[in-house]
């Protein structure tokens, strides 16, 4: 939304005192944003992510993986396939007990753009660099910038599931042949650049580190309710939506 | 100390197996011994294929004698072992250097305590040379076994197993360079004796080879590759560790500017009343959006409107 001011009537800036004066008896208003289920299969995917790209580091660099050893490497190559189970295992499970959860996502994944996404998207890399400056358009639940970033972690850890499952099965019971097995190498290789590049933006953004988006962590890590100010910052089309609503509105103090 | 290499003479080979044997011997390789354990392939060809404790074979491919020939059967033999490439896809794609290449004589030196089984030296041969023996209660390690080019005899200034026990002088060992040269004078022999397709196989191919091969009835009738060619995987997985590396850096170098120029950031605490349908800042009670309508704002409006272009920006 813009910097400028809004001029309102008498009247109306008399009714949102008010309301500014009854929000500060009744305290802070929060809006759940995640269920529990989806923190919990987020944050077992994360660690398991995270785990994964370190001791797939032990056979990507040869130099990690000649500097602790072969009997090193292959414990660790062992727990990257007991990761690798957890990885595609745990979010399976989790679709599968809530179906509505994982349409909802692909729904908001594959939304039509409106004028305000396709300005967001535009606006987003001066943005990351001038967040002081850029005011962002209002945004519907999930960002279009977002479905962006999370729709390439979907595809490519779904690439890395996969690969990893094929790899595995070649090196135990499928023989698939030089060319494919070198395909599957290639293929491991490069989702795991998309996930380093993608996965490393969404830990800046999504964790909080980049200074706009500081507490969004609880959102995933903590409870999963955001402030209403955060969310009319975020998502605010959607934050306007379920205030509205107040469905899934709690207040604090 | 000049590339050595193994020469293999098929035309004078008699598949009596005793290099198979001595390569067992020497390496200390064990060999299924108990009753029924050695499946018959129908062939002579035993064990069918090199495997996880073989490291070479004889093969034996089977053709229709020329006609008029006293025997029904045209033998061609081969010997299938590593072929000690220049251009080693398995030494490329190693990611534990458990497969270098052996400065003094060129082979592709195996150290087995460095293998962590990650098979992707089976990926990058053209010849489908590697096999891993399997240990652990599941199997579950696999280490990797082919030929060694016996550097530790040659170490010694001794030959190969196979070469040393070899009765016909089908195998010899020596410089590189030599044994292309007796391979070109043993090939114009044969086609002077008729067998057109004669050839010498191995000077060139995967940018030389250190076994060098006659190969009496033309490559394809010994069953060998031809023209074998790295795979386009090889080059692929190798550009990716760079790419990689500096996507990653980039990455990080990106994310570090942007927190960088973030240090300061604040913006103001706002609140939503929808009754009036107005977004107010909570601090100032400004109303600073009214609806929930779509932006009206150009890009470049976005980007200038808090510039701090003399009149000095706010933060949202």
């Amino acid at each position: 939304m813009s910097n400028a001011a809004v001029s309102v009537s008498a009247e109306e800036a008399a009714l949102n005192q008010a309301f500014l004066e009854e929000r500060k008896e009744r305290g802070t208003r929060y809006i759940q944003r995640h269920s529990r289920q989806a923190r919990v299969t987020h944050g077992i995917t994360v660690i398991s992510c995270i785990l994964l790209c370190i001791s797939g580091l032990f056979v990507f660099v040869p130099a990690l993986a000649q500097a602790i050893g072969a009997d090193a490497v292959f414990a660790i190559r062992m727990s990257h396939r007991v990761l690798g189970l957890v990885f595609v295992i745990v979010p399976l499970v989790s679709a599968i007990a809530a179906p509505k959860g994982v349409k909802h996502i692909f729904k908001n994944l594959f939304d039509t753009w409106d004028s305000d996404d396709k300005k967001w998207m535009i606006l987003f890399f001066p943005y990351l660099f001038m967040a002081k400056w850029i005011h962002m358009p209002d945004q519907r639940e999930v960002k279009s910038g977002q479905r962006f970033a999370d729709g390439m972690l979907w595809l490519f850890g779904a690439e890395m599931g996969i690969t990893g499952i094929l790899l595995l099965l070649q090196a135990t019971v499928v023989d698939f042949g030089a060319t494919a097995h070198g395909v599957f190498i290639f293929l491991h290789d490069v989702g795991f650049l998309m996930i380093a590049v993608f996965g490393l933006a969404h830990i800046f953004l999504g964790g909080g580190i980049f200074q706009p988006y500081r507490g969004t962590w609880r959102l995933m890590f903590g409870n999963g309710k955001v402030s209403e100010s955060d969310a009319l910052y975020h998502w605010g089309h959607w934050a306007r939506e379920e205030i509205a609503s107040g469905e899934h509105v709690t207040e604090e103090k | 100390m000049a590339d050595k290499a193994i020469l293999y003479d098929s035309s004078k080979c008699t598949a009596c197996k005793g290099c198979q044997v001595a390569c067992k011997c020497w390496n200390d390789l064990p060999s299924p011994t108990g009753k029924n354990e050695n499946v018959f392939s129908g062939s002579y060809q035993n064990p069918p294929d090199i495997n996880g404790i073989t490291r070479m074979i004889i093969t034996l491919e089977e053709h229709d004698a020329p006609e008029g020939s006293l025997k029904p059967v045209a033998w061609a033999f081969n010997r299938r072992s590593c072929k000690h490439c220049a251009d080693a896809g398995c030494v490329r794609v190693c990611p534990s250097g458990a497969l270098s290449h052996d400065e003094e004589t060129g082979f592709v030196r195996l150290e087995r305590s460095k293998c962590i089984g990650c098979q992707y030296c089976s990926s990058a041969c053209p010849f489908d040379v590697p096999r891993y023996e399997e240990s652990g209660p599941l199997s579950q390690r696999t280490t990797v076994e082919k030929c060694t080019g016996c550097l530790d005899r040659v170490a010694e200034g001794m030959a190969p197993a196979c070469v040393s026990t070899c009765q016909p002088n089908a195998l010899r060992f020596g410089d590189r360079d030599e044994m292309i040269a007796l391979a070109h004078e043993r090939v114009a022999y044969l086609k002077e004796r008729g067998f057109s397709d004669a050839c010498v196989y191995g000077e060139t191919e995967m940018g030389g080879l250190h076994v060098i091969s006659v190969l009496k009835y033309g490559v394809e009738k010994h069953g060998e590759v031809v023209s074998p060619k790295m795979s386009p995987t090889v080059a692929m997985q190798e550009v990716m560790k760079p790419v990689t590396a500096i996507g990653t850096g980039l990455t990080v170098a990106g994310l570090a500017a942007m927190f960088a120029l973030g240090v300061g950031y604040k913006r103001r605490t706002l609140a939503y009343n929808p009754d009036t349908q107005d977004t107010i800042d909570v601090n100032t009670g400004e109303v600073v959006k009214h609806g929930d309508g779509q932006d009206e704002l150009s890009v470049k409006e976005h980007i200038l409107e808090n510039l701090p272009l003399g009149k000095g920006g706010r933060h949202e």
